[in-house]
């Protein structure tokens, strides 16, 4: 349709054509728009559109003080996240690009300073974790005063400066052990060409976890990253920030791209022969990993449709793969195969007969909006009386969640995390009479508490949700926890 | 060091950029909807900044054209104008990073006719274009029916226009109780085929040309439409009203206009029916309550206060659609119910309970209040024990110790009421009066009428304006405002503002933009016509005269004219008046604006048709009335012209030369209030002070002296 491009509504597809036109502030305002406007929705979504914005930014910055660019990220996503807090994959994006800036100068320091911890030499992660700084502990002792002076240029503590007073001292102690002992940038910021642990249901209780499921192999396992490395290796001198920097978003951007192949590798660990599997909602993430386990096995699955927020793109995804004729986002053409085409029987029921079904189901796939620090989740809106019905049934419940949707945000209060959407999809607008008497809420997520799921998928392979907190401690920097905590 | 992938994404895109656009996606907004259903509060801000939860109105409006994708917004603006540009001076839709371009034109355009044909004039728009009124608040999704409308115009060259209308029940909240559009479409081609306002279970029948029933197999008459005046427009649109200057309101002028000529033009409007989305336009006070409750029961979602339309906004969503901004300071034993909004520093005393309202920031609410459906705005203070109902409080408003605001009632700006005092529900207390001849700086203040505000208050009572010929809907349904006889449209357009128009002496146009437009309601059916028929012995005449004008024909041809035309007609001698000054005037406004002097012109129009004036100001040498009117005809006119106050001058100077108008004549025309109504009116004629001066003082000499004063 060519003549419609004229006044085309936004949406992710321009605002990435117009990231390469308009200039970074107009950018920002954008998104920030879209994101307010909802025209950009979803976690997938928000998630690309901030890391190619973030790419912007640093690529449009002229960086001399790395504190500079820090401050400048820190900003950019305040006013994201403060247009839509609810899309957490925003935050979280804004949270591992930051990582990957204090990873490059950290890097740089130890260079500089003790040549002998060199960023290539990536310390064994299970020395490093025990003397990771637990989140809760630093969170409140952080302030924006300890952070100021600690970042720059002088990592290394030295005692007795002037006006420190000592919980900043401590903070840059640890903030200087943690430069030390933390691995290459590359492998941190990445997993996108690394081959997820294979730990299923049953294969998680096998093998105690003596490590951190989320701790990041070996940097050299990863081919890609070699160059980086040995570059950085030959010239000693002062790595070029920027360049470093781009180079980590684009390995987000490319864990964007290749996280539900990721996760769809440990498909056939987790679905087995004559199995009756439930889901819920059109993810796409959920619809790869059974068609990966489909193509070995046979299976049965039920679909609750999840109405009435996102019923439609159900039966889309049901009936054709859900296949949008615009293409929203560049995916290759397999993927919307839909599951009945590879011999599968889908039976797509209301989400009230959830109960009903759930004695004789095996299993319950669920893809999330976003997971949070303590293991519970904020899914579709149904999800709630999906888990509960399964927890009653005792049926195991399975997260299938990209690391990008896991957020360090803690759900103090669960009401505030739950958006309400448009009460006109639960009753009709043309009902006039009954919409002036009565109030309808229609709200698009439900929280899920921890307990009731049994085990996430990542991209980086299954783990426990009281395990969660490993892998948000391993991606995220304490000091970006609270995006808002140090005014611009 | 490229990825693979990255190429591939950029790949991607640069095929998305292959099919870009050519032009930009233009708009127009009025900010004025050139009437008065918000008086008091329009006496003193612009409309299109009346906040409606919270947010100035204008901001849903600009939001819903950035989701359109709109590229060029150009914003139409008459009343407060400093207001409307100080304010978006500040916000973000002028910066660098807005969305889109916004223009602000300052005009003194009386109606959407007026500003289309100014823009036609201007030349600023290049394509297609959306038209919407600045009091929009919708989210319905425009990409489908800009496309449909494209793909129909590649089709077809004469389809100009696309209403979007939002399919709704019979009965809805936001919809016009007393008058709804009704559209007769075919639904095989959503082609609009008929156009009518009725009033519901009222009008019997819908008035469908005989040839529309011919030509279509199939119409759908429908009457659950939501109008809220978003057409999509192509620039033909603008030429149309050109080509018909008598057409004022987009629906009853144009629409009805176009659908009539489509056997001699046949041109053609569309629809686009949409059944999701919100649409609704905040066209008076009962469309301003629903719309509040359906935005803060997030029926326009995602145009909710949570989403903080403004940078400066902190509001969260808290249980059963109760929305706060940080720093409210709520007592402890205050009870804030559902759907109410509170905005950031406001305090609310103990004992208080608040339902279903929605209070500004920095109030001030005491103890033991009430407040049940109240519209409290900015910086507004309430005393304890008050109990305000479904009311409205303007900013810095005052309301007393235990008083009673009853359902319906309007406290304007900073209005006082004293302690203990019951307010009406009919009233609407204001500071500032109607007519302000000091311009909107500062505005008049009224004398305190202690009746309404009390003893120590400040304010008056807004009469209802006797040539207000449109009902107010006001805050509550079926209140007194809905006289039922009164011409109320559904398309406000109707009415010029209450400010330009109040007293401009031009009746016969008055009459015309208002009443005499709504052809649909029946009561007036009669009296519209006859009016109709004045109006367009108007236009006629003053067309076919400046046309002779052009050509030079001698007086004597353009008498016979008018005269065969007045006859036709049945039109009375003060319209021919008013039709020979106009013409002249605009002959002459032609001749400046091409080049020639205010004098030289003035002097090859007026004296070879001094019969003409002769006639219709001569009939009686003792009554200056004749006289007067016809200065004011022409000083009216010219207010709007170039050079407006020179061509006056001159023109008066021949008049008196030539003794079309004598000395007393010119003296009452000085000394009539009519003349110096509004600042406008007083400029223009500034300059020819002078020359009255001297003509009254020295009824001999006159000609010789301004003659000086001319230089």
């Amino acid at each position: 349709m060519p003549a419609a491009t004229v006044g085309q509504t936004p949406s992710l597809t321009t605002f990435l054509k117009s990231l390469k036109t308009s200039s970074v502030e107009s950018s920002i305002e954008l998104l920030a728009s879209l994101l307010k406007r909802r025209q950009i929705k979803n976690s997938r979504q928000c998630a690309l559109a901030t890391a190619q914005l973030l790419r912007r930014v640093v690529g449009a910055e002229r960086i001399k003080d790395p504190q500079k660019l820090i401050d400048r990220i820190r900003d950019v996503g305040r006013r994201l996240v403060a247009a839509q807090p609810r899309e957490m994959a925003v935050g979280n994006i804004v949270r591992r690009v930051l990582g990957v800036v204090r990873e490059v100068v950290e890097e740089q320091l130890g260079d500089d300073g003790s040549g002998s911890s060199g960023p290539s030499t990536p310390t064994s992660p299970t020395s490093r974790a025990p003397k990771r700084p637990m989140i809760s502990h630093t969170f409140s002792s952080f302030t924006p005063l300890s952070h100021g002076a600690a970042m720059p240029y002088d990592m290394h503590p030295r005692p007795g400066t002037p006006g420190s007073s000592s919980p900043s001292g401590v903070d840059r102690l640890a903030d200087a052990t943690a430069a030390a002992r933390r691995p290459g940038l590359a492998t941190s910021a990445s997993y996108a060409s690394i081959a997820p642990t294979n730990a299923s249901l049953l294969s998680f209780l096998e093998h105690p976890l003596g490590r951190s499921p989320g701790a990041t192999p070996p940097a050299t396992s990863s081919p890609r990253m070699t160059p980086v490395q040995s570059s950085m290796e030959l010239n000693k001198e002062k790595i070029d920030i920027k360049a470093e920097v781009i180079d980590g978003i684009k390995d987000l951007l490319d864990e964007l791209e290749v996280v539900d192949s990721q996760i769809a590798e440990s498909a056939l660990d987790h679905i087995h022969s004559n199995e009756t599997i439930l889901t819920h909602t059109s993810s796409q993430t959920v619809q790869k990993f059974l068609a990966t386990a489909a193509r070995k096995r046979k299976f049965t699955v039920i679909h609750a449709e999840a109405y009435p927020n996102d019923h439609e793109a159900t039966h889309a995804t049901i009936l054709n793969g859900g296949k949008k004729s615009t293409g929203d986002d560049d995916e290759v053409d397999d993927r919307w195969k839909p599951l009945t085409a590879l011999g599968i029987t889908v039976i797509m029921i209301p989400d009230t007969a959830v109960f009903a079904l759930m004695s004789r189901i095996n299993k319950v796939i669920l893809a999330p909006h976003t997971v949070l620090a303590n293991g519970s989740l904020l899914a579709a809106a149904g999800a709630s009386t999906i888990a509960l019905a399964a927890q009653a049934h005792r049926v195991p419940v399975v997260v299938l969640s990209g690391v990008y949707k896991l957020s360090p945000v803690y759900p103090f209060d669960t009401q505030e995390l739950i958006e309400y959407g448009d009460p006109g999809k639960v009753v009709p607008f043309e009902e006039g009479e009954f919409m002036d008497k009565v109030d309808v809420v229609n709200p698009v997520y439900d929280w899920v508490d921890a307990e009731l799921v049994s085990l996430y998928v990542t991209n980086l392979g299954g783990c426990a949700p009281s395990f969660l907190y490993r892998i948000v401690a391993d991606h995220y920097r304490m000091e970006d926890v609270d995006l808002g905590a140090k005014s611009g | 060091m490229a990825p693979k992938s990255k190429k591939g994404a950029n790949a991607q895109k640069s095929k998305g950029g292959e099919e870009e656009r050519e032009e930009p996606l233009q708009a127009v907004v009025f900010a004025d909807a050139f009437e008065t259903t918000f008086a008091p509060f329009t006496l003193e801000r612009p409309r299109c900044l009346l906040p409606l939860a919270n947010t100035p109105l204008i901001e849903y409006t600009f939001d819903f054209l950035a989701s359109a994708g709109v590229e060029e917004t150009i914003l139409y603006c008459g009343n407060h104008i400093e207001q409307v540009e100080e304010y978006f001076k500040r916000s973000k839709w002028t910066r660098d990073t807005a969305p889109f371009s916004l223009e602000i034109i300052r005009s003194n355009a009386r109606s959407v006719g007026d500003a289309m044909r100014d823009l036609d004039q201007k030349q600023l728009i290049t394509g297609d274009f959306i038209c919407v009124y600045g009091d929009v608040v919708a989210n319905v999704p425009m990409e489908a029916a800009i496309a449909a409308h494209r793909t129909r115009r590649e089709k077809d060259k004469k389809s100009i226009m696309t209403m979007v209308l939002r399919e709704a029940g019979d009965f809805h909240r936001t919809k016009s109780q007393n008058i709804r559009p009704a559209f007769v479409i075919d639904p095989a081609s959503e082609r609009c085929v008929h156009y009518e306002q009725v009033r519901p279970r009222q009008t019997p029948r819908l008035d469908i040309a005989e040839e529309v029933l011919k030509d279509h197999v199939e119409v759908e008459v429908r009457e659950d439409l939501i109008d809220c005046g978003i057409d999509i427009c192509t620039p033909e649109v603008l030429a149309q009203y050109t080509d018909n200057f008598d057409w004022q309101a987009p629906r009853r002028g144009f629409l009805y206009g176009v659908l009539k000529d489509f056997e001699t033009m046949q041109l053609s409007v569309h629809t686009h029916i949409t059944s999701e989305g919100y649409a609704a336009r905040v066209k008076n006070l009962q469309a301003y309550d629903a719309v509040t409750r359906d935005v803060i029961s997030r029926w326009a979602y995602p145009l909710c206060p949570d989403v903080n339309m403004l940078s400066d906004q902190t509001y969260q969503l808290q249980k059963g659609n109760v929305y706060k901004e940080d720093g409210v300071v709520l007592a402890r034993s205050s009870v804030v119910n559902r759907k109410s909004m509170l905005g950031k520093a406001t305090s609310v005393g103990g004992g208080t309970v608040i339902t279903e309202s929605v209070i500004g920031r920095r109030c001030v609410i005491g103890k033991r209040v009430k407040l049940s459906g109240a519209y409290i705005w900015d910086d507004a203070r309430i005393g304890d024990d008050t109990v305000i109902e479904r009311a409205i409080v303007a900013n810095e408003a005052g309301v007393g110790k235990r008083c009673h605001i009853k359902p319906g009632a309007l406290i304007s700006y900073g209005v006082r009421v004293a302690d203990g005092t019951s307010v009406m529900g009919s009233s609407r207390v204001t500071k500032s009066k109607r007519r302000r001849s000091s311009g909107p700086n500062e505005p008049v203040k009224a004398t305190t009428d202690p009746k309404i505000v009390g003893e120590g208050g400040e304010g008056y009572e807004l009469a209802v304006d006797e040539d207000e010929d449109e009902t107010l809907e006001s805050l509550v349904p079926g209140d007194i405002y809905n006289t039922a006889d009164a011409a109320f449209s559904d398309d406000s357009i109707s009415t010029l503002d209450s400010e330009d128009e109040e007293d401009s002496l031009d009746e016969d146009a008055k009459r015309r933009s208002s009443r005499s437009e709504s052809f649909a309601s029946i009561n007036s059916d009669e009296s519209g016509d006859t009016r109709r028929r004045a109006a367009d012995f108007h236009h006629e005449a003053t067309a076919s005269i400046v046309d002779a004008l052009q050509k030079n024909e001698d007086a004597d041809t353009i008498q016979l004219e008018l005269q065969a035309l007045k006859l036709s007609s049945n039109a009375e001698d003060k319209q021919v008046r008013r039709t020979v000054a106009v013409s002249l005037m605009k002959r002459i406004a032609g001749l400046v604006e091409s080049g020639t002097s205010p004098k030289d012109a003035v002097s090859k129009v007026v004296p070879p048709n001094k019969l003409l004036i002769q006639r219709c100001v001569g009939t009686d040498k003792e009554e200056y009335s004749e006289q007067v009117e016809f200065l004011l005809y022409m000083q009216t006119d010219l207010v709007h012209r170039q050079q407006g106050d020179k061509i006056l001058l001159f023109a008066c100077n021949v008049l008196a030369h030539d003794d079309l108008v004598e000395a007393e004549g010119f003296e009452q025309w000085w000394e009539d209030p009519r003349s110096s109504a509004s600042e406008e009116l007083q400029d223009v004629r500034r300059e020819t002070k002078q020359l009255v001066d001297v003509l009254v003082g020295d009824d001999e000499d006159e000609d010789d002296e301004e003659d000086e004063d001319s230089e």
